[in-house]
């Protein structure tokens, strides 16, 4: 079954009076429990894929819909992650992970029971009492990942959640979030422009054209990775010296240029 | 003790201790040019004895009615009223039109419209409405003070993150407990700036409000001394004007920092 479905979606914007087509005609399905990236030149509308699953923003045709219902409002069903991490700065660190299971109406028992694993499993024992100021952006993402994962929602939908961050910390929080996507396989569309962080992560990589985005080709990951075994290497950087990932890493790039080349800006 | 002058001025001390300088030094100016050198003819500018004699005067034996505690706790009285009264209802309001467009539709246009208006304007109908007494006093510090109270918390909603609001939206968060939990704090800081500005503007009102007629308050010794002609008067009741509008606005201070714990800079290591 298919946890995201995008049907013959299109999106435009008025601009000046004008209508500027953003996304046109997409069609893409997420599987339960499977990990997808978008990856696609800036102003692609792969954000825009994202924020229409969250229900923050619709089509202007077509459908999106999640776990079989259209999308039709933001929800805990559908957890963000976003770029800018988005905590609250006036709730401790256990705080703004508790916020959710509250307003989900979870009894105090397992809200701690949940908060606790998630801590644990984030590596921020200790800090549950901190504000997001006091803690390091690599920190504050990991409790927006734990507040998102705790929801233990339908889809995870992550928009550039490393795009913040500084490039040590951006390698350690992807080997983070592949330990945790493979123990914990989540549905999660996952929005990036950084390529090898696509194929370290995914599943399948989608590659959008450049605007107005349409899908170029969609790759499977997984099978690769399964076969030459990845998940062996407990590193990034060895993942990235293998020969499949480098060649997988290659040919989505040189997909990526072609749409480049016929972008002015560039 | 200290790597420099910076650091000094930073503490509590080092605050209190640059307060007091400045104070001395003033008041020794004020002795020099008056008493010493005669700089400065007494007539216009009182000599500091003639203010401290004032000041025994006023305290003891009463000036205008009444002695100088009844002045102050009157006009203390009728400040805590108007700005108490004006932020709860302008902090609301601004919250509301912050976050709603179409309460902002409803509201803005009769606000824009007033906002302009001086409040000492309001005088006039305020004596017609509620006569000489207090009350019409407490309601032009309410208008000088709902302004800024308004302004301030609108702001404050409209500066929250969009992130940030659309992470509570994504989280299910919604009615009382969005206010509560995202929408107040958010806007906290701004609605501080409001309430300091309520607050400066209700002193600055009621001292006018009192010049032209009241018994009791700052502002009536004021209009006092004036027809009295007695400018050592004159400077205690404005050096308590002074007094109250400081002190009100440092316990405010004090009540910001306490509300806000998550804006104190103290970093874990």
């Amino acid at each position: 079954m298919s946890a995201i479905e995008f049907k013959n979606v299109s999106r435009s914007f008025g601009r000046d009076g004008k209508d500027v087509l953003v996304l046109d005609n997409v069609s893409l399905t997420v599987a339960s429990n499977e990990f997808v990236a978008i990856v696609g030149p800036s102003g692609c509308g792969k954000t825009t894929c994202m924020r229409m699953a969250a229900g923050l923003e619709f089509p202007s045709q077509g459908t999106v819909s999640v776990a079989g219902k259209p999308v039709i409002e933001p929800g805990p069903d559908r957890a963000v992650v976003f770029q800018q991490f988005a905590l609250f700065p006036w709730k401790s660190v256990y705080e703004n992970i508790d916020f959710g299971l509250r307003a989900k109406g979870l009894d105090e028992a397992e809200r701690k029971r949940l908060i606790a694993h998630y801590i644990g499993l984030m590596n921020l024992s200790g800090f549950e009492s901190a504000f997001p100021h006091q803690l390091s952006g690599g920190m504050q993402q990991r409790v927006a990942i734990a507040r998102a994962y705790a929801l233990d929602p339908q889809a995870l939908l992550m928009d550039e959640p490393f795009g913040a961050l500084d490039a040590q910390t951006r390698v350690v929080m992807q080997e983070e979030l592949v330990k945790l996507a493979r123990k914990n396989p989540r549905t999660v569309l996952f929005i990036t422009h950084a390529v090898e962080e696509a194929v370290y992560l995914a599943d399948r990589v989608v590659i959008m054209t450049s605007r107005p985005g349409r899908v170029k080709e969609i790759l499977d990951i997984k099978s690769i990775r399964e076969q030459e075994q990845w998940d062996q290497h407990a590193r990034v950087e060895d993942v990235m010296d293998l020969a499949s990932f480098v060649h997988l890493r290659t040919r989505i790039w040189k997909s990526l240029r072609e749409e480049h080349a016929g972008d002015p800006e560039h | 003790m200290f790597r420099s002058t910076d650091d000094f001025f930073a503490t509590g001390i080092g605050r209190f201790a640059t307060v007091l300088g400045v104070l001395l030094v003033t008041v020794l100016l004020w002795y020099v040019a008056t008493t010493v050198t005669g700089f400065i003819d007494a007539n216009r500018l009182p000599r500091p004895v003639e203010v401290w004699q004032s000041l025994q005067a006023i305290a003891t034996d009463g000036y205008g009615n009444g002695r100088l505690h009844q002045h102050v706790l009157h006009s203390l009285k009728l400040v805590a009223m108007g700005f108490a009264a004006a932020v709860s209802v302008g902090v609301p309001l601004g919250l509301a039109m912050g976050h709603s467009k179409r309460i902002e539709a409803l509201i803005n246009p009769a606000f824009l419209l007033l906002r302009p208006i001086p409040p000492l304007a309001w005088i006039p109908l305020a004596i017609v409405w509620l006569g000489l007494e207090d009350a019409s006093k407490i309601l032009v510090i309410f208008v000088a003070a709902f302004v800024p109270s308004v302004i301030n918390s609108y702001t404050g909603v409209r500066n929250i993150d969009k992130p940030v609001l659309e992470a509570a939206q994504m989280l299910g968060i919604r009615g009382f407990s969005l206010v509560r939990e995202v929408l107040v704090p958010g806007a906290l800081p701004m609605i501080f700036t409001g309430l300091r500005l309520s607050l400066q503007a209700s002193w600055t009102t009621l001292v006018a409000a009192e010049l032209i007629g009241a018994l009791y308050g700052l502002g009536s010794i004021l209009n006092q001394a004036a027809q009295d002609i007695y400018p050592a008067m004159i400077m205690v009741a404005m050096i308590f004007v002074g007094i109250c509008g400081a002190a009100t606005t440092w316990l405010l201070g004090q009540f910001e920092r306490r509300a806000m714990p998550w804006q104190q800079k103290s970093v874990l290591q």
